[in-house]
């Protein structure tokens, strides 16, 4: 799991009143944001911010079906803490490193590429950016931090 | 008249990461230039890194503020006028826009229009001064790649590459 995910679901079961609510819909599978609302007791559009925030950090999904009433989920996740997780999760990542959290090690392969094919001048800073679908800027911090490791 | 030195994004948040942008620009105008980037490099410099910030800024706070410093102050250089945004003739130079967007489009496998804008714009924007001043223009730029493609592009420009960046 990655730190960005880990520091999601931290965020997110760290306010009781949402992790209540992925309790309840793992009891109460396909509620309505009006069905929790009604149960738990928190105004609704309080409930549809919580399960905005939820389902952005992948710990609710939803489906609409008949009549376009959107039911919820919980979806399967499992949140390991310890001293070293924590630590690695509040220390500074580099450029590098949030790449590499946010796109996987295959990606951190292609990386390596990408930028070996732009400093020999096969392709430009903004197509290398653009083909590993990432800003310009975020490029040039990726090939300044892997230059100064090279040195 | 003052020579033309167009700047490529790569050497200005370089030179701004390294903490000597504003002492190189000034030097620059000292040493007789006119600093000139095309919009697209100008939005590329202060819209790329405040996105980038924001995504960061849950996970790595203290990265995504040194960001949007760094953005202030390439913001400040513009404001100055030591680095002058200049406008592409869209219309004049739209050939050679479009040709360079196909170029590069060839090159990556993709849609023209998922190009970036500042690699054909800092070529049209050296071919449309060198037409315009009929002058040498120089340009300081740390991308192969894209020095390259200014060859292919501007073989009736003169242009020099600056090399102390």
């Amino acid at each position: 799991m990655g730190m960005s995910e880990t520091a999601s679901i931290l965020k997110a079961v760290g306010n009781l009143n949402k992790a209540r609510i992925i309790a309840h819909l793992s009891k109460h599978r396909g509620e309505t944001a009006e069905d929790l609302a009604k149960h738990l007791g928190y105004p609704l559009p309080t409930v549809y911010k919580y399960l905005r925030e939820l389902e952005v950090a992948k710990m609710v999904e939803s489906e609409t079906k008949e009549r376009k009433v959107k039911r919820y989920y919980p979806r399967d996740f499992k949140l390991e803490i310890s001293p070293e997780k924590l630590m690695e999760l509040f220390e500074q990542p580099s450029a590098l490193n949030l790449y590499k959290a946010k796109s996987g090690d295959n990606d951190a392969k292609r990386l390596n590429e990408v930028i070996s094919k732009a400093k020999s001048g096969r392709m430009t800073y903004r197509q290398a950016a653009s083909t590993l679908g990432i800003s310009y800027y975020e490029f040039i911090l990726l090939l300044e931090e892997i230059d100064a490791a090279d040195e | 008249m003052s020579r033309k030195l167009v700047l490529d994004s790569s050497v200005i948040i370089n030179l701004d990461r390294r903490g000597i942008l504003t002492k190189y620009l000034n030097q620059k105008r000292d040493e007789g230039y006119e600093l000139l980037v095309p919009r697209a490099i100008a939005e590329e410099i202060l819209d790329d890194p405040k996105q980038y910030a924001e995504e960061i800024k849950e996970t790595s706070p203290e990265l995504a503020e040194k960001i949007l410093v760094s953005v202030e102050r390439m913001k400040t250089a513009i404001n100055n006028d030591l680095i002058k945004v200049e406008q592409v003739n869209y219309k004049k130079y739209s050939r050679i826009l479009s040709n360079t967007k196909k170029h590069l489009s060839k090159l990556e496998a993709k849609p023209e229009h998922a190009v970036k804008k500042g690699d054909p714009e800092l070529i049209t924007l050296v071919i449309q001064l060198y037409d315009k001043h009929r002058e040498k223009i120089t340009v300081a730029s740390k991308d192969k790649g894209l020095l390259n493609t200014l060859k292919f592009f501007s073989k009736k420009v003169e242009y020099e590459v600056l090399r102390d960046v």
